[in-house]
């Protein structure tokens, strides 16, 4: 499948910094003198002139011009709603919403009617009662997601991806792109001729900032800003958008009648460690529009979570402790193709009348193993689920990983590792080839014949919210 | 909107010209459906062989989903999603 407008990758054409660069001569060009800071000027190309010295000089190498960090924020519009309206071309131009139990993305036609993501089915159906509502296609969603980063990683060497968004380093790519903006407007062209799909581009100095600045253009839009706008930018920006601005931080900062950015500065950085810790001085600097997180492709992510809400609302031990196992396993399984292994186990649940609970627990040692990471979440679940109220949704995020391999082994249980590890690879060659369905264990069989399967395994009921 | 699953494997005219696949008809119970447009493709490469995934509009405006699988080259007409 290609992809129009496609733009050399970078480093494929040969170093681009060896480009138009000149020939020497024996001796240095006289270096004109200019301020510091001021970007070199523009290389004549011709033979450099004759130094006034007639002893010979080593050639200075000139000052490469600095370039200006350079951020693209790339963000698809409506996401799960604009795939869906791209597959059926019925829905086009009306309102969608794909979620279950809440809102998960909805398309502009439905924000128009005040829905957004997050709000309860209940509440949209009240406000949009004309609302196409869609439960979603995980797996659909994944595969669009993967074409659009894989246009970005054609203009970037490094690209950050989350769901729906990703972050590229365009910084010293100008002499590869020439215009920056020319080049974000050439991404958007190539998404869209590949998947059809709209994505927002916001250019800046740092992340932040490219994020912010796509905002104000969204949908289908596109805008760059520099260094120099940066402060007052920010200034007028409300603190939830500073980068590390939680509901929790917002909550305090608007307790001390701090609203916007440029309110935030005339706290002094101590004030700031003081209310949030390691997290206050980043704060410091990002309402100043410093963002100093570099983009960064992680090898390892920072948790890998597998969740989805009942079909109906339950109880019953044996289709809780079910699906707990065939979500442990699911999870289990992306750890093992990743090679890694993890050290913290969290469970998550939210009972029938909508109230939530949490808890994490380290294992003895990271492990990627099925019934170790069980057990782990059964024990979590038998401490969480205390009350006498229906379940409507289990999830299980793991986290803390530690490359496989590189962490201090047992000595007495080396050889049972070993058995495990390569009967898991076996179950995992299986599952690649034949589908995950194919093998069930233990407790997950009592989903067997309860719940749909195709080849990717049990089909859950929220499947845009399984990740 | 409802979707029902279908999971049948039918015949599927295609054109494979320029490096890429384009589904032209495809035939279900003896009758010929004739796509009158490819709405969205998408590729999963999670399996070992990649699957092609089309969804298509025939020509009475009902919309399918087929399946190419790269590993043996079977058409599998997945769901059909129609008003309602």
């Amino acid at each position: 499948m290609g992809v129009a407008g496609r733009a050399p990758r970078p480093g494929s054409g040969g170093c681009p910094a060896s480009r138009g660069a000149r020939a020497w001569s024996g001796l240095p060009a006289p270096r004109p003198a200019r301020a510091v800071g001021l970007p070199a000027p523009p290389a004549t190309g011709g033979a450099a002139a004759p130094s006034a010295s007639p002893a010979p000089v080593a050639p200075a190498r000139p000052a490469a011009p600095v370039a200006e960090p350079a951020v693209l924020h790339v963000d698809i519009d409506a996401f799960f709603a604009a795939i869906e309206q791209q597959r059926d071309p019925r829905l086009a131009g009306r309102p969608v919403i794909v979620g279950a139990g809440v809102i998960a993305s909805c398309s502009y036609e439905a924000r128009a009617f005040g829905l957004r993501a997050g709000m309860p089915l209940s509440e949209a159906r009240r406000l949009c009662p004309e609302a196409v509502i869609l439960e979603g296609h995980a797996q659909v969603y994944r595969c669009f997601a993967e074409q659009i980063f894989a246009c970005c990683r054609e203009v970037s060497p490094a690209v950050e991806t989350y769901l729906d968004e990703a972050y590229c380093d365009l910084g010293g790519t100008e002499r590869l792109h020439g215009d920056l903006v020319e080049a974000a407007r050439a991404l958007k062209r190539a998404i869209r001729a590949a998947t059809g799909l709209a994505v927002t581009c916001g250019i800046g100095p740092n992340r932040m900032l490219a994020k912010l600045i796509g905002k104000t253009v969204k949908p289908d839009g596109l805008a760059r800003i520099g260094v120099a706008e940066a402060d007052a930018f920010m200034r007028d920006q409300p603190v939830e958008r500073v980068a590390g601005v939680g509901r929790a931080h917002a909550r305090t900062l608007r307790s001390m009648n701090i609203r916007t950015a440029g309110e935030l500065r005339a706290l002094p950085v101590a004030a700031l460690e003081r209310l949030f810790g390691v997290a206050g001085r980043l704060l410091h600097e990002r309402c100043r529009g410093r963002d100093t997180a570099v983009v960064s492709e992680r090898e390892v992510p920072l948790s890998i979570s597998r969740e989805t809400s009942f079909h109906r609302d339950t109880a019953d031990p044996a289709e809780i402790e079910g699906m707990l196992e065939y979500l442990a396993g699911r999870a289990c399984r992306t750890a093992r193709e990743l090679g890694i292994r993890p050290r913290t186990v969290a469970l998550r649940l939210r009972y029938g009348d909508g109230e939530s609970a949490e808890c994490a627990r380290s294992l003895a040692a990271p492990s990627d193993a099925d019934p170790v990471v069980l057990a782990l979440a059964l024990a979590l679940l038998g401490r969480l689920f205390t009350r006498r109220v229906t379940l409507h949704a289990l999830g299980v995020a793991l986290s803390g990983f530690v490359r496989a391999g590189s962490e201090q082994g047992s000595l007495f249980e080396e050889r049972e590792a070993g058995r495990r590890a390569a009967l898991y690879r076996a179950f995992d060659g299986i599952r690649t080839e034949f589908g995950h369905g194919v093998l069930v264990s233990g407790r997950a069989l009592h989903l067997k014949g309860r719940l749909e399967e195709d080849e990717h395994g049990f089909v859950l009921r929220t499947p845009s919210l399984t990740k | 909107m409802r979707t029902e699953a279908i999971d049948e494997a039918v015949a599927v005219r295609a054109d494979f010209q320029g490096g890429k696949v384009t589904p032209l008809a495809f035939q279900r119970r003896g009758r010929e459906h004739r796509v009158a447009r490819v709405n969205a493709h998408w590729i999963d490469r999670v399996p070992r062989h990649p699957h092609f995934y089309f969804s298509v509009t025939d020509e009475s405006g009902d919309v399918y989903q087929l399946q190419l699988q790269a590993a043996d080259l079977v058409w599998w007409l997945d769901a059909v999603t129609v008003e309602g």
